[in-house]
This record gives structure tokens, sequence and C-alpha cells, in this order.
């Protein structure tokens, strides 16, 4: 119909590469003290302080990645206080996350004992839309102080992630500024993947035209 | 497009649409989106199927998000000759711009605001439809909800496009459907071939009426055959025009309906709305259908409401029916019928009214039924065209039902005379109907809210005015005569004014309990020693237990670097250590300071008379107890057995021999009656790491005297005291450790020395309260204390006081939810509409946004400064006004902050950050002052009966 034509009129050549804009929703999990406050902070704002206060019930931080030309990913990082046990609270946090980083202390074996129950805990209440675990990255914080032979080796660690259902793991330090970056990348990357694969439905226009547009109007709601 | 040529802005549109056509893949061929607008102007658009169509109309979808569909149709408008026939809508001289101009309101509103994971979904987010909800104002608040949503859940289903444009073919099955009964909505009544002449210079028409429930809903509709049988082709044209005729007209907003009975027993309705507008009369087919119609809809107004038949009367004669009568009183007997379409030529009224509605006659009485008969339309409706453009703008962003419910206002042009008998009527209605929900409100006020205030209000300037707060003055004279004070005038000083921050030292003490009012120097003074020799009885009791963690925890450190350091890998035992060992890292707990704890103890324990002897441990002596380490052994803990820990102990022994020892000792000692016991010198916690066995003794020795005394943990079997309590005492030292550490360093108090004095009354706290622990927040509440009173005892003291009430909000009481539902109550009853907003915004009435808020009496909301200010009132509330000043508070924060909310049309993501970044600044006086008048209004509610 008339549409092609007018398509040619404009001048504007088949398949432009166009901006796409996403927001994800990620949970930042661990312990209380294990550094999430500390690792978010750094990631965000390349800073690092022993005194961030702690944090009660959550706190928000955005990081907008130019993840390539023409991609932007904006992460919307929920920082849920490691002692949060209200009930039905954390339900309602972790609802339509698309990604999470579960910390732990390299110095305090305690803190790695926990990330178990906290991994079931995250699974057991949001799933992705295909209706699997969100990817989950762990995260092995303070490796600046870490003593010798005082974490798992990193054999252990991988089998540790595929036993558990993490996607990656990562030796990181706040304080040091060491591999936060790659492992939100990592993240990312997972999340990205995921979102390709989700499931369009046959013959659905709709869902395709749409989908690209509440993103755009995500980042509105953001910057509020 | 071809208007994208010239036009800059058609032409960006163009490129967007372009842009989201290249993600369909090409799926179908791009229509001319010219062609939407040609529909509006007779011309035809072919429509094959629904998809293309929505392709074919996203260029109107995307000028609207864009807000610039407005600017688009008024350059087709100003350059009409170019692009349509003379006769087009758009060529017309009144009506282009008219239609242009209409477009500008549409187009002001932001549709681009979804939700965060909608982008998998074609779901518009809440917001949207909260902003469309707001386009279409009253004529679909009612029914809104049960209708909408079930049509958005087929519309994903269906995925048919786009939702804003293009519903006409697209919705049209659905429309048909939802005319059937489904598991929402029952279809109450049905009937067919019921004319309405839509037009002035159009016949009659035929169509089905339907009448339908949903929830308590009741909603008519109307639609002509022409759309239900599909006798017409697929011609937009002509399906736009019947539906505009159609009719949906929630029976909510009806007040009056004329039933007019016509010789050959036709029966008329006529409806007639809360605004005056007459909706166009139904002509029922002969037969007593009408009443059938009457007697559906009275079924289905029960319970909530009923027609008011006593009301209806003949028309000129006044004459009540008895059998009228008869079938008010809900007796539908089918013989009844007859006798009704008996009657000649008569008008009745018959009004809608809802339970608890005392039908004032008055008001019934001012409707004169002049000139309203068949033969008279009562609607003027001379535009044709306009019809067209009005339908447009209210339709643009609807969800398809609304349709036929906007075209509705062509009816507005009622005669003049009629409509300003109906809105004198109104009036009336309206003003009863208010003082009705005010009536409903109050008593609902009454039942949910009279236990969250006093009754008795207090006021600010009785006996003399209070704003000023304690001052001071008034203090030294309340102590120099303290029998002319009473503690409620003192209170209330403090509530309505503050206390002077000078003398918050002082007061603070009685505010929280500490002191009671009235008290003499002597009993203040007695009160003091007696928390003095509490404070350092506690303190010298979990001190003993921290050492003992320590020990441990050297030990499981020793295990592990023993493991290691032979060679071996980490296998389960040792995992098992450092399982237990959660407290590893603290370098906090190796105080540099001495603490002196055995004077203190000297003076303390509960009055009973053990006798203390301040000499090094006597080893010998406790190790003389039978060793019964195996008793401890609890398999059910979870953790690491004593009967585990004897065997580390045994492996190592080779390393740390002594420590081990020590440890039997400990464990076996407990077992013990024991109440004469040693008790140590002062201890130095510097020493802790290379502590001597004799040391070691002594603490364990002055833990043992603990347990033979303390009713705390009594109840407590010595062999869960053993390995659980240090378990959970090495857990709450630490989490204590890692809050005091980052409590509000920013402040000025908080210096390394205040930090430890911090330490050492939470610790106090918590060890008399394990059962709660240490959560996280409390060294939140316990901070502002120390600063106020920099009193290490009476920071204790004051702080154990305000944590009976504060503790309830932690996990093991049941405050918090208690809060959030009073605080859900009190939004309902007190801004509905923010409830409501907050409801349909992904329903954040749980009110988990203000968890921070209640567990922390707002300390992390407010300054310092302010946080001392509130903190006051909400203690001298609980005597003044409220128990529950809290919940004030926190509505006073919504409240100042409402408009925000609502006009950004927050979910609880956006609230939850926007409270969050609103931290600490907040204008506390102004809260303050809303919060009291809250509680006022509530008391004033509560009072006048």
């Amino acid at each position: 119909m008339a549409g092609e034509s007018a398509a040619g009129e404009l001048g504007v050549p088949a398949g432009v590469p166009e901006r796409r804009e996403y927001l994800f929703k990620v949970l930042v999990i661990g312990e209380l003290g294990v550094g999430k406050t500390s690792i978010i902070k750094r990631y965000v704002h390349q800073l690092f302080s022993q005194h961030y206060r702690a944090t009660i019930g959550v706190d928000f931080a955005l990081k907008v990645i130019n993840w390539d030309g023409k991609t932007l990913v904006r992460l919307q990082l929920w920082d849920i206080a490691g002692q949060e046990r209200f009930g039905n609270m954390t339900r309602v946090y972790y609802k339509e996350a698309v990604g999470a980083f579960v910390v732990f202390d390299v110095t305090r074996a305690s803190t790695f004992d926990a990330i178990t129950k906290w991994k079931s805990d995250l699974d057991s209440k949001v799933f992705l839309p295909s209706g699997g675990p969100i990817p989950a990255i762990l995260l092995a914080n303070k490796c600046d102080q870490k003593k010798e032979n005082s974490m798992q080796s990193p054999s252990q660690m991988d089998h540790f992630c595929k036993e558990n259902g993490f996607v990656a793991w990562f030796e990181t330090s706040a304080k040091d500024n060491v591999n936060i970056d790659d492992a939100a990348r990592c993240l990312v990357e997972n999340i990205l993947q995921n979102s390709k694969d989700f499931p369009v439905e046959e013959n659905d226009v709709s869902s395709v035209q749409l989908e690209r547009e509440p993103l755009t109007a995500e980042s509105k709601s953001l910057c509020c | 497009m071809k208007v994208a040529k010239t036009c800059a802005t058609a032409a960006d549109i163009c490129k967007k649409v372009q842009d989201l056509q290249q993600q369909v893949e090409g799926r179908k061929h791009i229509s001319n989106g010219q062609e939407s607008l040609k529909r509006q102007s007779s011309t035809t658009g072919r429509t094959v199927t629904l998809t293309p169509q929505a392709l074919k109309h996203i260029w109107v979808r995307t000028a609207l998000i864009e807000k610039v569909l407005d600017k688009i149709v008024q350059y087709i408008v100003d350059n009409c000759s170019k692009y349509y026939e003379k006769e087009a809508l758009l060529a017309d001289p009144v009506c282009g711009p008219i239609l242009a101009v209409l477009l500008v309101g549409p187009c002001a509103l932001e549709y681009t605001k979804l939700k965060t994971a909608d982008h998998y979904w074609t779901d518009p987010s809440a917001d949207e439809l909260v902003q469309r909800h707001r386009i279409h104002g009253a004529h679909t608040r009612q029914d809104s909800s049960p209708c909408k949503r079930p049509a958005l859940g087929i519309k994903k289903r269906h995925s048919s496009g786009s939702m804003s444009e293009d519903k006409f073919a697209a919705s049209a099955r659905e429309y048909v459907e939802s005319l059937h009964q489904n598991s929402k909505i029952h279809l109450l009544y049905g009937k067919n071939n019921v004319q309405v002449q839509p037009k002035e210079d159009i016949e009659a028409i035929p169509g089905y009426l339907s009448l339908h429930q949903s929830g308590e809903n009741l909603t008519l509709k109307w639609t002509p055959n022409q759309l239900l049988n599909g006798t017409l082709g697929d011609s937009e044209l002509e399906k736009s025009v019947f539906w505009d005729y159609a009719l949906i007209v929630p029976i909510s907003q009806i007040v009056c309906i004329h039933c007019h009975q016509q010789p050959d027993s036709r029966g008329v309705l006529v409806l007639v709305s809360q605004d005056g507008i007459q909706r166009p009369p139904l002509h029922f087919p002969p037969g007593g259908h009408l009443l059938a119609f009457l007697s559906c809809l009275e079924n289905g107004l029960l319970p909530r409401g009923q027609l008011e038949p006593p009301l209806w009367s003949q028309r000129g004669k006044g004459k009540i029916f008895p059998k009228l009568r008869k079938r008010n009183s809900c007796n539908k007997s089918v013989d009844f019928d007859d006798s009704f379409v008996e009657e000649l030529t008569t008008d009745y009224v018959f009004r809608i009214i809802y339970a608890g509605h005392k039908h004032d006659n008055n008001s019934g009485d001012v409707i004169e039924m002049q000139g309203f008969g068949a033969n008279l339309m009562p609607w003027k409706h001379n535009e044709p065209c306009s019809q067209g453009s009005s339908c447009l703008s209210c339709s643009t962003g609807s969800s398809p039902y609304d349709i036929p419910t906007c075209c509705s206002c062509m009816h507005d042009r009622t005669p003049l005379k009629l409509l300003c008998e109906n809105m004198k009527r109104q009036i009336v209605s309206r003003a009863f109907y208010g003082w009705l929900a005010y009536c409903r409100h109050l008593s609902t006020v009454r039942t949910h809210l009279s236990a969250l205030v006093h009754h008795s209000i207090i006021p600010p300037d009785k006996p003399t005015d209070a704003s000023g707060g304690l001052t001071k003055e008034v203090w030294s004279k309340y102590q120099k005569d303290m029998k002319n004070y009473k503690e409620l005038e003192l209170l209330r000083l403090v509530y309505y004014g503050g206390v002077e921050h000078d003398i918050r030292k002082e007061v603070w003490p009685f505010l929280l309990g500490h002191y009671k009012f009235g008290m003499t120097k002597k009993e203040m003074d007695r009160v003091d020693e007696a928390i003095a020799s509490r404070y350092q009885k506690v303190m010298a009791e979990w001190k003993a237990c921290e050492v003992i963690v320590k020990q441990r925890e050297k030990e499981s450190h020793s295990a592990i670097y023993a493991k290691l350091s032979s060679g071996s890998s980490i296998d389960s035992h040792v995992q098992r250590l450092i399982h237990r060992d959660s407290t590893i890292s603290n370098d906090v707990f190796m105080s540099t300071e001495e603490i002196d704890v055995t004077d203190r103890d000297l003076k303390s324990h509960n009055g009973k008379t053990t006798i203390l002897t301040n000499t090094p441990g006597t080893p010998s002596a406790v190790a003389a107890e039978p060793q019964q380490s195996v008793e401890f052994d609890s398999p059910d803990s979870g953790l690491p057995s004593s009967r585990n820990y004897s065997v580390t102990s045994g492996i190592l022994s080779s390393i740390d021999d002594g420590q081990s020892i020590c440890f039997e000792e400990e464990e076996s000692s407990t077992e013990s009656d024991r109440t004469e016991l040693s008790m140590g010198p002062p201890r130095k916690t510097k020493g802790v790491l290379k502590m001597q066995d004799s040391i070691c003794e002594e603490q364990l020795c002055s833990q043992l005297e603990y347990l033979s005394n303390s009713e705390d943990i009594s109840s407590m079997c010595p062999t869960s005291y053993t390995i659980e309590l240090l378990d959970t005492i090495a857990l709450n030292l630490h989490r204590i450790d890692k809050d005091v550490q980052r409590c509000d360093r920013n402040y000025w108090y908080f210096t390394s020395d205040n930090l430890e004095k911090l330490r050492n009354i939470m610790c106090s706290y918590v060890w008399e309260h394990l059962d709660v622990g240490y959560v996280q927040g409390m060294c939140d509440l316990l901070a502002p204390l120390m600063v106020i009173l920099d009193n290490d005892m009476l920071a204790y003291s004051c702080f154990t006081q305000l944590m009976k009430r504060m503790s309830q909000n932690f996990p093991n009481g049941g405050a918090m939810d208690i809060h959030f539902a009073n605080m859900r109550s009190l939004i309902q009853i007190l801004d509905s509409e923010l409830f409501e907003l907050m409801h349909q915004n992904g329903d954040y009435t749980h009110f988990y946004f203000c968890y921070r808020w209640f567990l922390l009496d707002f300390k992390r909301e407010l300054l310092y400064e302010d946080v001392f200010a509130v903190w006051e009132v909400i203690w001298a509330a609980r005597h003044i006004s409220s128990e529950h000043f809290v919940l004030f508070i926190a509505l006073a924060l919504v409240q100042v902050y409402r408009e925000i909310v609502r006009d950004n049309n927050m979910d609880f993501t956006d609230i939850i950050k926007f409270f969050n970044e609103m931290a600490e600044h907040h204008d506390a006086q102004l809260i303050l002052r809303i919060a009291r008048e809250l509680v006022h209004k509530v008391q004033t509610l509560i009072e006048n009966k």
C-alpha cells in the first residue's frame, strides 16, 4: 500500500538501528554488614566510606550504562537491608526484579553460609516471566581483607555456583574498586539475554511495538 | 506521509512510526496513516484484518504519545485544500479547527509513564489507566474497574494492537461478547427490538437492550441491531455511526426513570442521570416489557438500592395506584403486568435510591413532567457534523467500551428550562447525598478509629497558650513547687510546643518514664541508684560472656589453622567450626579501654548476699567438679554440640591445651549449684586474645554467678546456655558491633568514646532481651537519647523505657502490622482519593513505604534537631491526645506531599524512592502541626455524634 512508498519518500533506509532503552530492577541482598551499600555506592557514585549507615528497609540507586551504540541500560539497584525479616515485605521488594547480586563477606564464613538461604528466598519469591529463576551473581566482597585460605578455592566456588544456580561469582572489593564493574556487566549480559529470549507471542505485533514504548517512559519516572 | 514533507512535526512522527514498523519485520503492508483521518471524513478505508489496521493507525498513537497529534491535525486543517475534498470534515471551516482544538487536551496528557515490568506485556500501566480514567471523568467513574479490567484481559490475549485508536472494528467482537453473560458480568435483562431514535432526522432504529450486573454496578446497554447481526459490511464509517448511537448507561448515574405508557401498550422509558442529562427514550415493543424491565432493574438494585415508587404519581391527577403500591412492597407477581398494561396513557417517574436513603418528598416534587412526552424530542441535535469531532476527542486514548458513553455528550443540548429544573433537583439531591455520605463517614470513623485517639480533647489554649512549649522558666518553677504543677499540664506544654533544648536532658527522663512527675529529689536518687546497680550488673554479665565468646572464636581460628597447617583440606569438620564462628573478623571487639567491672560488680546483685572474693580464679576448685561435657550435647540445635566441641578441644589440645581445658571446666561448672563464686579482677579486654587461664576462669565464675542469680535466664536450661546461648550472644555482639561502628558517624557526637558507650548500652539492653536480640534500627533509637542525656546509666534506662513501646515494631512484636492496618483505615477515611490512587498504582496500600518511619519513630526521616522535637511530642501525645501519634505524623507526611504523589501517579517504587530522597528535608514543625490537627480532626469526628 501507500506506506511503502511513503517510507521511500522520507528517505529513511530500512533497518535503521534504533536506540533501545532498558530499565532493569536489580536486587542486592546478603547478610548484614557484608558491604551491599558500599558496593552500590562504589558502583554508582565511585565513592567508598567505612561509615555508611545501616540500611533500614530499602534504599535505591540508579546506574545508567551506555551498553553499546544502540542500547542504553538503566539499572535500578535495590539495596535491601541485610536483616530484613519483616513478613511479606521482602516479597514486595523482590517483585519484578530481573537480576540480583547476592553478597557475602570473605572475612566472615557465616555470611557465606547464609548465601544459600538468601538464594532460595530469592528463588521462591521472584521469577522471570518464563518461570525460571532470575539471574543471580555471587559477590565475594571485601577481598582486599582476604586472609590466606579464608575462602574456598576458585574451583570450589565454581562448583558452589553451579550447584546453587548462580550464573557467576566475582571476588570484589568496594574499597579498592575490584571487579564490581565486571560483575555488573556480567549480570546485565544475562538480563539482556533473558529479555531477548523472552517469548514473543505468535502474531503478536503489539507486544513488539509496545515493548519499547514503556521503556523510554520508565526513564522519566526514574528521574523524578 | 505527504504531510510530513512540509510539516516537520509530522516528519518526526513518520520516522518514529517507521522505526516501529521495522520492528514488525515487514509482516504486513504499511499503510498510509493519513487514511485513518480520512475515515472521519467519509473516505472508506478498507480493513482486511485486525493487525494491518492496528499498523495503519499507529501514527495516531505515536503522535498522541509524542503529544503532537493536535499540531499535525491543525496543520492538516490549515492546509486542508491540499489533502481533502471540499465536503470533507477537515475542510469544513468550522468543524476542522474544532477537531484540531479539541485534540489539544488529549495531547497534553502523559501516556507514556508505564511501570517497570510492563515492557513484557501489552498492557498499559496502571498510571496510564488512571490517566485515561481522568479523561472520561464522571462517566466511567463508577463502572470503570469492572468494565475495563476484563476488557484489558481480553485484549492481552487477542493482542488486538495499539490501544488508543482503531477500536471500532477491533473491539466490535469484544463488545458484542460483552453483552452476553460471563463470569464477571451477569445479564439481568435482555430484549431485542427495543427502538431508539438516536437523532431527530433519523428513524427510530431497533436494537438490543440489555441490563448487566457486575459486582454492585448495573449497566444498561443498547446496541443497534446493525452492530449485532453484521448485516452491514465492514465499512468502518457505518460501523462508527452505529457505535455512536449505541448506549452504555451505568445505572449508578441514573437518578430518575420516566415511564410513558402509550395506548397501544407500548412503553417508553427515559433515563435521567445525575447531571440532569436525559438519555434518548427507549421504546419497548407492545406487551409488558417495560414493566418486566423495571422489575429486573429493581431486582438488580437490591440489596443496596431500590426504585422509589411512592414517589411516582399519575401525572395530572396525583393518583396513586394500589396495585403499584403492592408491587413496591417487592411483590412482583406476574398478573400485575396485565393490570399495569391496562392503564391508559400515563406517565410515571421512578427514582433510584440506595440503602439508608430516606427520601425527601419535597425534592421529588420539583419536577413537573411538562412537555416531556414521546412526541417531543427532549434534545435537539442540530450539528450532526460536530458529533464526529467530539467523538474523536472523547475516544482518543479511551478503552473500547467508552466510545458510546462518550458520545452521549451529544445530548447536552437539552431545553434550557428542563435543564434548569434538573439542576435544581440535582443540587438538592447532592446536598442530601453529601449529608448522607457524611453520616456514613462519621459512623465508619467512629467504629474504626475511636481506639486510636483519646476522646477528651485537651486544647492548646486552655488554661494558657501552650505553643511556647516547656521552657526553662516553667521547668524551674515546677521544680521549686511541684505540687502546683500537674503532670498533664506539663505534658500539654510539651505536646503543643516542645521542650526548650537546654532542659531536654532533665525533662526527657520524665517523659520517658525513668522518673515520675512529682518525685522528690530523694526518690529520684533512689531510682538512679537502682538503675545504676542494675546497669553495672548487666554490664558485668555480658562482658563476662563476651570473653568466652572471644575465647571460642580464637579457638576455632586456631582449629582452622591447625588443620590447614597440617596440610589437610577443608573438611566438613572444620566447615562446621567456621559455621559457628560468626564473629571472626571483629576488630571492634578488641576494646582498647580498660573496663573496670569489678568495682561495680561488688555493689550489685539483687541484694543477694553472694560472697564475692576479689581473688584470682581458682581453677582447681572448678576443675574438681565432675566432667559432664557429654551431657551438653544438643543434637537438635543445628549448631555444633558440646560433644563436637569437646572433640574439637581434644583435637586442639596439642595446640592450645590450656584453653580447651578451660572450656571443659566452664561447661561442667554450669551444672553446679554453686552460689559462692569468686569474681575476677578488672579485666583488660585488650588482652583478650592473650588471655591467661586464670582470667578466663574469673570470667567463667562471674558467668556462673550470673546464672544462679539472674531471673531472666534461669528458665533457660544450662545446656542451651552453654552452647546455644554463646552462639546467640556471639551473633548479637557481632551485629551490634557492625551497627555501632556505622551509627551516625557524620554527627559530631559520635566519637569513638561515645560509640563505645553506645555499644555498652546496646549490649546491656540486648543481653536482657536475648529473645528478641539485636535488630537493625535499635542503634538509631538509642543514638538521639545518648546525644541528649549524655549519661550511660540514664540513656540505658530511658532506652529500656522507650523500647517497651518500640520493640513491638521489631519482627517479634505485632505492632508494625497494626500500624499498617491503621494507616490503611485512616487514609481510606481521611483521604480516599489518595487511597484509591495507591490502590490503583500497583496497590501499595500495604503501606510498606512507612516501614522505616514506624520502626525508628521517624529518626531517619528527620535531622537530629527535628528528631528531638518530634520524639518528645510523640511521648507527650501518649497522655494528651493519642497513643498512636506516630500514625498521625505518618499521615501528615503523606498529606504534605499528597499532590506530588497524586500528580505523578506514584507507584510503590516511586513513593518509597521519593520519601527516601526526602529524608532529612522535611519541615518538622509543619508536620507536627498537621499531625496535631489530624488528631484533633479525628477527635472531633468522634465527639460529634
